[in-house]
Parts: C-alpha cells; sequence; structure tokens
C-alpha cells in the first residue's frame, strides 16, 4: 500500500488548496463590501468637492452714489455702473467700459433697489455696499477659471483679471457666505439662483403628502391588522399595497396627469397636486411600516382591554394604537424622506418649469428640491454645476436628518415586551 | 331612562368608525385601478391612431409630429423596439454589475461577519438605497460619463458622452443594497442545521455556503433579483440625466441609447396639447412598463413567499 495514498493522506493533499479557497471566497465578500463602500465614498466626496465652493460668493464693495435722476428712471444697474467707472477713472473707451460693467451681477441693481425700498432716505447719499460679482468673476476666484490658460479658452479676459486683481489688492473683492444661495429664487444667472423656491415648493408637497398618506395609511394597516376577517376580499388589498410598493414612480406621475390634472382638471406645477401623487406613492410604505408596529403590540394588552369590558374599537383607539404609534410615526418619517427626494412623478405633472417667485401656496406653480437640481444640471454654466452639488448637498443634509429622527424615535420608544 | 340599547351610541360610532376605515383601505385598490384604467385608456387612444403592431415591433422611434398635418411623415414613428433594447442594455449592465457585489456582500454579511461589524456596514450599505436618484444621475452624468469618456479615449475607445455604461454602471451601484438585502435575507433564513450537516462531513465553510446554502437559498436570491431588475427597468431619473434621447438600436454599451422612462419623461414634459399622438404614446409606453414590472414584482413576491414558506 506505499504506492497509493490512503483515504486521509489523500484529503490532507487537498487541503491547502481548499483552505486557499476558502480565503479567496472570504476575500470576495470583503471585496464586494469594500467595492460598493468606496463607490457611495467617491460619489459622495465628488459632489462635496464640487458643491462646496457655491456656499460662498464673490462680492464687491462699491461706492454707490443714490443718484436721484436713476432712482427716478428706475436704473438702477446704471448706478452700478457709474460707481464702476469711477473706480476705475482709466478706462475710456466704450468696448472697455462694457467689459467693466460685466463683472458685476445684472442682480446688483436690484439689490440697490432693495436697499432704497427699505430705507428711502438714501436718496442722493453716497454708501459702500457690498455687490454680487458676476458668476465668470466668482469662477475665477474659485479657481474654475485658469489664469494660466490661453486668453481665448478662458471666459474672462486679461483686461479683466487686471481689474479683478486691483480690486482683490484694494481689499473690495472677497469671498463671502452666500446668503442668497438660500434665500433666493431660480434664476437664468447662476449667481443669482437660490434654492429657496424649490425649498417651500418641497415644503407644501411633503406637507400635502403628509396630511393625506399618514392617516390614510394608519388607518388601512388598522382595519388590515385588527378588524379585517381573513377573506379573498383583504387577500387581495394585501396582495395589491406589496405591488403598489415596487410599481416605478413615473407610473404614478402618469396617475397624477391623467387624473387629477385631465380629469379633475386640478392647476398644474402646483405642490397640490404633487403631494397627492406623492401621498399615493408614500402610501404603501406608511402602511407596511404601520403595520409591523401593530403587530408588534403583544396580544395580551388586546386582551387585558377587552377583558375591561372595552370594545374593539376601543380596545384599538385607546390602548394597541398608542402603543404602535412611534413604530408608525417612524415609518411615515422615512416614507417622508423618499418623497423628499423623489423627482420622476413631479416631473410628469409639469413640477419642472423655470419658477423665479417663491410659492406662497399650495396651488402656486412651484417645483420640488430633487426637480431643481435636476434642472440645474441641465445648464451649461460651469457656475450652475456648482450650484447643483451644493443644492444636493442641502437635499442630503435633510434626508440624513429625518432619518436620523426615525432612527433616534425608534431608539428611544423601542419596546422589548 | 335615557340609557336604552336602542340608544347606545357606542354602537353607531363605532360602526361609522368601522366604515371610515374599510373605506380608507379601499384607497390602495382605487390607485391601482385608477393607474390601470388611465393608461389603458389613454393607450387605448393612442393605438387607434398607431397601430399596436407598428408600436410592439417597429424598429423606428421618432415621435417628432410634423409642424403642418399635409407634411409627409406627419405622423411621426412609434416602433418601440429601439426603447426596449435600450432598457434591457442599461438594465443588464446594471444587474452585471450590482448581483456580484450584492450577493458577496450579503454572503459576507450574513455567514462571516462579526456582528459589529454587520451592524456598522449593513446600515452604510443602506445609505445607497436612501440617496435620491437624482443624485445618481448627476452623478452618472457629470462625473462617471466624463471619466469613461476620458479612459475611452486614452486607450482609443470611442465612448458617447451619454453612454449605456455610465448610466447602467451607477443604476448597479443603486440596486446594490436591494440585492444585498434581499439576499442577506433569504441566507439567513436557511437553518442551521443544513450547515451543520455540512460542516459535519467535513465541508469548508465556503464550500457549505457554496454547495448547501447557496443551492437552498437560490428561489430567494431569484426573488430579489427580479425585483432589483424591476427596479432598474423603472428608474427615472439617472438615465433621463445620463443616457441619451435619440433611439439607437444598439447592443454597443459604449453608445448613447434611449429608454422607456426616457421617451416617457420627453414627451410629457414641456407644453403641448393632450391628444397628440406624441403625448398619447407616453401612455402606451408607461402601460409596458407597469405591466412588465408587474409581472416582475408579482413572480417574486410570490417565488419570495413560496420559499420563507419552506423553512418556516
Amino acid at each position: 500500500m506505499s504506492d497509493t495514498l490512503t483515504h486521509s493522506e489523500r484529503i490532507e493533499a487537498g487541503l491547502a488548496k481548499r483552505y486557499r479557497a476558502e480565503k479567496r471566497f472570504r476575500l470576495y465578500g470583503i471585496g464586494a463590501i469594500a467595492v460598493a463602500m468606496a463607490f457611495l465614498a467617491i460619489m459622495l466626496a465628488a459632489i462635496g468637492i464640487r458643491g462646496i465652493g457655491a456656499f460662498q460668493q464673490t462680492e464687491v464693495a462699491l461706492t454707490v452714489v443714490f443718484d436721484e435722476t436713476h432712482i427716478k428712471d428706475n436704473n438702477w444697474q446704471a448706478i452700478v455702473k457709474n460707481s464702476m467707472y469711477k473706480k476705475f477713472p482709466d478706462v475710456t473707451s466704450r468696448q472697455d467700459k462694457r467689459l467693466l460693467t460685466h463683472l458685476m451681477s445684472s442682480g446688483a441693481g436690484f439689490y440697490l433697489q432693495n436697499l432704497y425700498r427699505a430705507d428711502p432716505s438714501l436718496a442722493g447719499e453716497t454708501r459702500t455696499v457690498w455687490l454680487t460679482a458676476s458668476d465668470d468673476v466668482d469662477m475665477l476666484m474659485k479657481g474654475a477659471i485658469d489664469r494660466a490658460s490661453l486668453q481665448s479658452e478662458r471666459r474672462v479676459s486679461d483686461k479683466e483679471i487686471v481689474w479683478i486683481d486691483s480690486l482683490i489688492a484694494d481689499g473690495a473683492l472677497e469671498l463671502k457666505f452666500n446668503t442668497h444661495f438660500f434665500t433666493g429664487g431660480d434664476s437664468r444667472e447662476p449667481e443669482l439662483a437660490g434654492i429657496f423656491g424649490a425649498f417651500m415648493g418641497s415644503i407644501f408637497s411633503l406637507a400635502v403628502c403628509f396630511l393625506l398618506s399618514f392617516p390614510l395609511g394608519v388607518m388601512t394597516a388598522i382595519y388590515l391588522e385588527e378588524f379585517a376577517p381573513k377573506n379573498k376580499w383583504t387577500d387581495v388589498i394585501e396582495v395589491n399595497i406589496n405591488n403598489l410598493a415596487a410599481v416605478p414612480s413615473i407610473v404614478f406621475g402618469l396617475l397624477g396627469l391623467a387624473v387629477f390634472l385631465n380629469f379633475f382638471m386640478l392647476p398644474r406645477s402646483a405642490p397640490l397636486v404633487g403631494g397627492m401623487v406623492l401621498a399615493l406613492m408614500t402610501l404603501p410604505t406608511i402602511i407596511i411600516a404601520s403595520r409591523a408596529a401593530l403587530r408588534a403590540v403583544p396580544p395580551s394588552i388586546r386582551e387585558a382591554a377587552w377583558g375591561m369590558g372595552a370594545s374593539s374599537v376601543q380596545t384599538v383607539l385607546h390602548h394597541v394604537l398608542p402603543l404602535a404609534m412611534p413604530g408608525m410615526l417612524t415609518g411615515t418619517i422615512i416614507g417622508m424622506a423618499q418623497a423628499l427626494g423623489e423627482s420622476a412623478p413631479l416631473l410628469m405633472i409639469g413640477m419642472v418649469a423655470f419658477i423665479v417667485d417663491i410659492p406662497g401656496s399650495f396651488t402656486d406653480p412651484a417645483t420640488a428640491l430633487p426637480v431643481q437640481i435636476f434642472l440645474w444640471a441641465d445648464s451649461p454654466e460651469r457656475a450652475f454645476t456648482e450650484r447643483t452639488a451644493a443644492a444636493i448637498i442641502v437635499l442630503l443634509v435633510f434626508l440624513v436628518t429625518m432619518n436620523l429622527i426615525a432612527v433616534v424615535l425608534r431608539k428611544k420608544f423601542e419596546r422589548r415586551w | 331612562m335615557y340609557v336604552t340599547p336602542a340608544r347606545r351610541a357606542q354602537k353607531a360610532v363605532e360602526a361609522v368608525i368601522k366604515g371610515i376605515l374599510i373605506a380608507s383601505s379601499t384607497v390602495a385598490i382605487l390607485t391601482t385601478v385608477g393607474i390601470v384604467a388611465s393608461l389603458l385608456f389613454e393607450s387605448l387612444r393612442f393605438f387607434g391612431e398607431v397601430p399596436l403592431t407598428d408600436f410592439l415591433f417597429g424598429l423606428e422611434w421618432s415621435p417628432q409630429t410634423a409642424m403642418r398635418a399635409d407634411q409627409v411623415g406627419s405622423s411621426g414613428s412609434f416602433g418601440a423596439i429601439p426603447l426596449f433594447a435600450g432598457t434591457l442594455l442599461i438594465s443588464a449592465i446594471a444587474l452585471i454589475i450590482a448581483t456580484p457585489i450584492g450577493l458577496f456582500a450579503a454572503i459576507y454579511l450574513a455567514e462571516y461577519a462579526h456582528v459589529s461589524v454587520r451592524n456598522w456596514v449593513k446600515p452604510i450599505l443602506e445609505i445607497l438605497a436612501g440617496i435620491p436618484t437624482v443624485v445618481y444621475g448627476f452623478f452618472a452624468a457629470l462625473v462617471v460619463a466624463p471619466w469613461l469618456r476620458g479612459g475611452g479615449e486614452s486607450i482609443g475607445l470611442d465612448v458617447s458622452s451619454e453612454s449605456a455604461l455610465a448610466a447602467g454602471l451607477v443604476m448597479g451601484v443603486m440596486i446594490i443594497p436591494l440585492i444585498s438585502s434581499l439576499s442577506d435575507d433569504v441566507i439567513n433564513a436557511v437553518p442551521q442545521t443544513m450547515r451543520d450537516g455540512s460542516f459535519g462531513l467535513g465541508a469548508t465553510k465556503s464550500e457549505t455556503i457554496r454547495n448547501v446554502v447557496l443551492p437552498a437559498a437560490l428561489p430567494g436570491i431569484m426573488g430579489g433579483l427580479l425585483l432589483a431588475a424591476s427596479r432598474a427597468i423603472g428608474e427615472t431619473m439617472i438615465v433621463v440625466m445620463a443616457a441619451g434621447l435619440a433611439s439607437n438600436l444598439t447592443a454597443n454599451p459604449l453608445q448613447a441609447v434611449t429608454t422607456v422612462t426616457v421617451q416617457i419623461v420627453t414627451l410629457l414634459t414641456g407644453d403641448q396639447e393632450f391628444d397628440s399622438a406624441k403625448t398619447l404614446a407616453a401612455f402606451a409606453l408607461g402601460l409596458m412598463l407597469f405591466f412588465t414590472t408587474l409581472v416582475l414584482n408579482v413572480v417574486a413576491l410570490h417565488i419570495v413567499k413560496k420559499y420563507r414558506e419552506q423553512y418556516e
């Protein structure tokens, strides 16, 4: 038997190979997780790097004269121009003057107008104010336009760079915190575009969504979990809810377009309709979470209530529902976070228009934060890319906050029976 | 006496409450009915103008209707095959990327990872599922697509700036958590006794997983993959932002293709009268999308349910 291996020897001979395979298999698992996490990290980093700059905006300190003739003509941009000419008296040719005024944003005049409206005694006065620079200056300051590149290849000419440098040397050109980004509506000019309009649109839509989907979802869950007899009809409802949860969101948009807009003639682009569509979409999530919360309440609670003579409605409303409420709220917050990030159905019902005004009611035309991101991502200007990424950061901050609230709620009210 | 059995308000109030509960539970049903009815109704109007066979088997998609009615080709052409092909191509790329990553992540988390590692890694993977799709779309269009284009150029490949690969790749990342969490559930549902039996025969852990756990979990994993496929087919924002608009019948992932959802969005955004074949076509596409995903979901949920019952 010396030339043939024994059974155990054969096993041992293969052992090293099998252990290597074992190690390899384990590494595949670690590798897969590492790849997924790397994707997440790269994505967040790429967005963070692109977006962080938008929280600052280049501003120029100008000595402006609130000239009464210009105020009468409502020609605020002329006031800005005059103070620029005064700042650079050597600039005389028509062409150069035009270039010079292009350093300032077209929104600078509006800013002066608002100052004057707030304080009419400014007429005839001279003041030094910080005014928004144009997006090209802003991009140059943030390094997105390369000074070393050929003049023909960049949007800022050598002359303009000389002026900008002299302003910087005077301490009259600085990057300041970009409040307008948080308080302004949409604009064609990137330096004037803000997310507040879209944010209000999202708030109105989410309010409608919550007011509809939370009561409906909770009531459906109570019926299915506590009262419904086990029959064909409740089976149909159950299967239906599970399938609705997996229907593509854009289909809900088509439903909203056909039913809410074309049949019920509700206004286009309104947060009211957006909220209704989002409510139908989040309903399955809330129902499923609420049912799980109800199921987690032990039967002994119900039995005790029944034993004391409570009716089944009293049992549920007075005892089961309060105990299940934290779980239901957690599910609802997660559903709302989904609704906040959703954009495809809103495109269908026209919440994708260019809207400058801040919406003030449920029926005003509006967009939503994710739709605003979609719109800006399409704009060719470099400065809009930065704002898109910044809007994404704001959206993600809201989503993280909502999910953290859900986690804290769950931790705080979690009960082991 | 005022309290008599006939006057007991409680009964009446509770009957009303129950009625309200039942009514609210029908909203979910009404939603489905509404979806099916509106899609069918508008689609039937569309098929009154464009024959069903032209739509299902036509190879050319160019819905732009001419300005004047008497112009040549004023009706546009509505052959949806390029859209179906584009949708399948992008979804296939997404699944090819997400399946191995999601599955191996699930295997590691379910079979190897220490509880503390699991408690950290699982929520981080779930973050991927919580990020809005418009963010993925931005990432695909403004980061991944230029990278792929640059990378392709450096090795002499001509990559379109709206390549199917960029959209598919990012979509794949998006569905990793879906596959990993569903697979994790089914792997955990495989009874421990089956593993113990395999260990008892001298198998290593990976051999046990490959030869015992995975075959036992396969139906559930397949169900999860079907759900992921349905999710990929119905995904809108990533493809709207990163895939092309023009129809292109190709299997080359480096070229631009368009998808069903992209066309629905382009046909319905912007102001136009509602009666043209162009807008109605969006509903026909929506109907196709709804039924495809519905069939995938029903089959997937059925498989997963069957599988769970098997081990309970």
